[in-house]
């Protein structure tokens, strides 16, 4: 589904060059739920970017269901964000002159693709994701989790290949955390979706299927759940994530 | 909802206040133009400035500065609201929107925002100029002459300038889109504009700069005319005024960053700080504010500074009526005026006239030069330089009742009452000659005497006098006439009819400016063949001409060269004289101010909006209401006080430069003047201080600050 291949990407402040991707390669299959774990400046959101068409690259390739995004003009990148990639923000992004469903609706609406089908699918995940009864609202008048899962539920209208997440749960109390991990699993297990989560909380990363941890714009190594359960999982990764930080120690 | 064009009009009455802020500073800068557009071309107003006048370039001067006023205002609205919009589209494109798609969106609601208020200011812009002027003849002054009558032709300037707001908004919004960034809107990240640190000696420098600046910028034409001999090309003296401009962006600059007292550690941390890092755009629009205040200023100290100075100069005439006119004119005589004052039921209590001989006297001229630097200049004598109006003892005392006694061979000049030549007279003349028979006569100065009337004149010894005028003709002989009315408050049709008799005797060969030298005349037709100041020549050489059909307008009233000096009729038509220009620097001061109001407005949202986030994070750490809406308020103080302060300090300052160094004094019309111009100033500050608690009240409901 994704293939990362010896991505490259240096920020620049002023003369000097600063790389923060030198060389992740990395696969996520389709079905797979997958979390990417570092510390800060590890190079995660610079890996998310690149991946979500916001960044270019400036070396390597990134293989959306075979095809290199790199060569892509603005105009198929739009449409690949668009059709192909779903969406779902730490700071959920809804548009708050827009009810919950318009939200939803919304890449549909982009792409020109609404038709009854879209509207039902809508409906569905509306019930899917516990938040039927407030599609009528307005994002201010909502909760915080509720509002991630309009995120979910709008990141999963246009049925992408991929959806993206960005610390979906970094803006919320761990109620409304779990809830998210929740609305995840379902779309996942429910309609077959491939998640890839960038995060910082253990928790939220311990129901995925593999863990890829980065460190100084590398991959470090990466965790497979297999058969373990949740929090033996989670064991793991704060163990990995202990490990790691010890040989960042002088 | 299936179309983005649906989405976007959903969001669009979502947040209709930005849109509708935007259409309303569209509106009101082309309603404001264009008002301004059909006063400027109204035959009304053409009619009063004539072609080629000083009065028409200064009107045409304040239309661009007026249009340069409106359409910062306009940028600063449109940037309001298009940094409103960043976050609307940096989620759409994060959604998978094109750029192509978003402008076009864009583009049709601004089509529809910049149509509508376009139009509406286009429309509306006649009635409120018809209104404003009916107004202005119920409370000030209504003559026949000041029926307003529009040119259709001024509509042009209306459709120019909303072609300038549709490009403005089309540009900017363009702009808008392509620099929309996806990972600053799902970032939230916060564009900063930090400014390198500014030490505490910018702003004692700043005020040297802007000090040295205005002086060097005000002296420096004189330096190089009358020191370089040299004439420097336009715009190179303006070069001067540059560290002036300088000096106040440093003196802005250190009140953000730095402040003029000591700051509380605690209580002014975060509007410091805040101001520190969104300093440089703040400072722009401050330095901006502060160059609008002070041009509205500067215009709308024009009629109070003219007005106290031409109305005290009118109290401390020493007679009421008082004109003079060439002995080959038909000008009226003792019974022609005793005829209409009977005709009109008023009485003459005093008459006094005098002949006058229009003699040359030597002294310096400049004779320019071209050469590789411009223009230079050298001083050349001449025994004939200049003519002059010269009295005789007898005709002296005649006048004036005052007795002088002058030796053969003596002359005195005559200064004003309070002893200065107004920058244009030094008494110094040392040889006089008959233009006609050549007759000479060398003298030496006299103590100078003082009379406001007579200013420019000189007065020779009887028997001198009688020699040296003897074989001039009626082109070089004039007669001057004072006299005095009973009840002279009430004789304003009087004056009226005797300054119309005046004008109807006078032929085409009087209708002269009053710089206009016989002597000088025959140099130049000499040297050069033509005479700028003639009245064939003197439109090209941009100077007005004087036309008795047009003896109502400010230029002939001020610059004709037998302009009577009658007190009651020059009281009485100082609004009437001055009434086009008093409207047009209420216009222009009404923009500059608007100009002002809606950019510091604008400035204040922004920062407002920068600083949600700060503030939000501010009220999670526990920050008290009170200690939020002090340091809202500190900002906001500091956009308005700051360029209102500099500007009108600036402003004040400048106008005290000019009026000191004109003659190195202030006169009692000058500082009453000055007092009119503290009064205006602070009528204007009362009014920023309203818009400022305005602002102050919207920026906390911005930032959801409650005290």
């Amino acid at each position: 589904m994704l293939a990362v291949n010896d991505l490259q990407k240096s920020y620049r402040v002023g003369k000097t060059s600063f790389p923060v991707l030198k060389g992740v390669s990395l696969t996520v299959d389709a079905g797979e739920f997958v979390a990417v774990m570092g510390p800060s400046g590890s190079g995660k959101t610079t890996l998310l970017n690149c991946i979500s068409c916001y960044l270019p690259a400036d070396g390597g390739s990134i293989l959306l269901d075979g095809r290199d995004l790199a060569g892509l003009r603005e105009e198929e990148l739009a449409a690949v964000r668009n059709r192909q990639l779903g969406f779902v923000f730490q700071d959920f992004l809804l548009l708050d002159g827009l009810t919950v469903m318009e939200n939803i609706l919304l890449p549909a609406i982009i792409g020109g693709a609404m038709s009854q089908t879209v509207q039902a699918r809508a409906e569905q995940l509306c019930q899917v994701f516990g938040i039927g009864a407030i599609q009528n609202k307005y994002p201010t008048e909502i909760s915080g989790g509720e509002k991630q899962r309009t995120a979910v539920a709008r990141a999963l209208i246009n049925h992408p290949l991929l959806i993206l997440a960005d610390e979906p749960t970094g803006n919320l109390d761990s109620r409304s955390s779990r809830a998210v991990i929740r609305s995840f699993e379902q779309a996942k297990q429910m309609l077959g979706a491939t998640i890839f989560m960038v995060t910082h909380d253990s928790f939220a990363a311990s129901f995925c299927d593999r863990v890829i941890l980065l460190r100084d714009g590398v991959v470090w190594r990466t965790l497979e759940k297999g058969g373990m359960d949740r929090s033996a999982f989670q064991d793991q990764l704060l163990e990995a994530i202990g490990a790691m930080s010890r040989e960042e120690e002088p | 909802m299936k179309q983005l064009g649906q989405v976007c009009a959903a969001l669009r009455r979502k947040n209709r206040v930005h849109s509708t802020l935007l259409a309303g500073c569209c509106f009101f800068s082309v309603l404001l133009i264009t008002a301004y557009g059909i006063m400027m071309r109204s035959p009304t107003i053409l009619a009063v400035l004539p072609e080629g006048g000083d009065s028409r370039k200064q009107v045409l001067m304040i239309f661009v500065m007026a249009v340069i006023g409106c359409a910062m205002f306009t940028v600063y609205a449109s940037g309001l609201f298009f940094r409103h919009r960043s976050r609307q589209t940096g989620i759409l494109l994060a959604l998978g929107a094109s750029r192509r798609q978003l402008r076009r969106q864009l583009n049709r609601e601004l089509a529809v925002l910049a149509a509508v208020s376009c139009a509406a200011g286009a429309i509306l812009a006649a009635p409120l100029a018809w209104d404003i002027w009916q107004l202005f003849r119920l409370f000030v002054v209504d003559s026949a002459q000041m029926t307003l009558r529009f040119e259709p032709r001024a509509w042009a300037i209306a459709l120019g300038f909303s072609v300038f707001v549709a490009v403005l908004l089309f540009a900017a919004g363009r702009r808008s889109v392509r620099r929309a960034n996806i990972i600053e809107t799902v970032q939230e990240v916060h564009r900063s504009e930090p400014i390198r640190a500014v030490p505490r000696w910018y702003g004692p420098l700043g005020i040297f700069l802007l000090a040295a600046g205005g002086l060097l910028g005000y002296l420096a034409p004189s330096v190089f005319v009358n020191l370089l001999h040299w004439y420097p090309p336009a715009g190179l003296s303006g070069l001067f005024y540059l560290p002036a401009l300088a000096g106040l962006y440093m003196i802005l600059l250190h009140t953000v960053v730095n402040g003029w007292r000591a700051r509380h550690a605690y209580r002014d941390l975060i509007a410091t700080s805040m101001m520190k890092f969104q300093g440089r755009q703040t400072v722009r629009s401050m330095l901006v504010m502060t160059l609008l205040l002070g041009g509205g200023l500067f215009a709308a100290f024009y009629t109070p500074m003219i007005g106290a100075g031409s109305m005290l100069s009118y109290d401390v005439r020493p007679v009421d009526y008082a004109y003079h006119f060439r002995a080959d004119q038909n000008g009226p005589g003792k019974p022609q005026v005793e005829q209409l004052a009977a005709e009109y039921g008023v009485a003459l209590t005093s008459w006094a006239e005098a002949p006058m001989a229009r003699l040359a006297v030597d002294g310096s001229y400049q004779v320019e030069e071209e050469g590789p630097l411009g223009t230079t200049w050298r001083s050349v004598y001449a025994q004939q330089a200049q003519s002059v109006l010269v009295l005789s003892e007898s005709g002296y005392r005649a006048l004036t009742g005052e007795i002088v006694d002058l030796a053969p061979g003596q002359a005195a000049g005559v200064l004003d009452a309070s002893g200065s030549g107004q920058g244009r007279f030094e008494p110094d003349a040392t040889l006089f000659t008959n233009p006609l028979t050549g007759q000479q006569l060398a003298v030496t100065p006299a103590e100078p005497l003082c009379h406001d009337l007579l200013l420019g004149c000189y007065v020779l010894d009887d028997g001198d006098w009688a020699a040296l005028s003897n074989g001039l003709t009626g082109e070089w002989r004039e007669q001057m006439v004072f006299f005095n009315l009973e009840n002279e408050e009430d004789s304003y049709p009087f004056a009226r009819a005797l300054f119309d008799r005046i004008v109807d005797g006078s032929g085409p060969e009087v209708a002269v400016l009053d710089g206009w030298d016989p002597i000088v005349r025959q140099r130049y037709l000499e040297e050069e063949g033509v005479y700028f100041l003639d009245p064939d020549q003197a439109e090209e050489a941009n100077f007005p001409r004087m036309d008795y059909s047009q003896r109502d307008s400010s230029d002939f009233r001020l610059y004709w060269q037998y302009m009577p000096r009658f007190r009651v009729l020059d009281k009485a038509d100082f609004v009437r004289t001055t009434a086009v220009f008093l409207m047009l620097f209420v216009f222009i001061g009404v923009l500059c101010l608007s100009a002002v109001i809606v950019i510091a407005c604008t400035r204040c949202m922004t920062i407002a909006l920068t600083s949600r986030p700060v503030y939000n994070d501010l009220r999670r750490l526990g920050a008290p209401g009170q200690y939020l809406y002090r340091s809202a308020r500190s900002q906001v103080r500091l956009v308005f006080l700051t360029p209102a302060l500099a500007g009108s300090g600036l402003i004040l300052g400048f106008y005290l430069l000019i009026l000191y160094f004109n003659d190195n004094r202030l006169t009692a019309g000058e500082l009453a003047g000055l007092g009119l111009c503290l009064g205006l100033t602070a009528g204007v500050g009362a009014l920023l201080w309203a818009v400022y608690r305005l602002t102050l009240g919207r920026v906390c409901a911005a930032l959801d600050i409650r005290r």
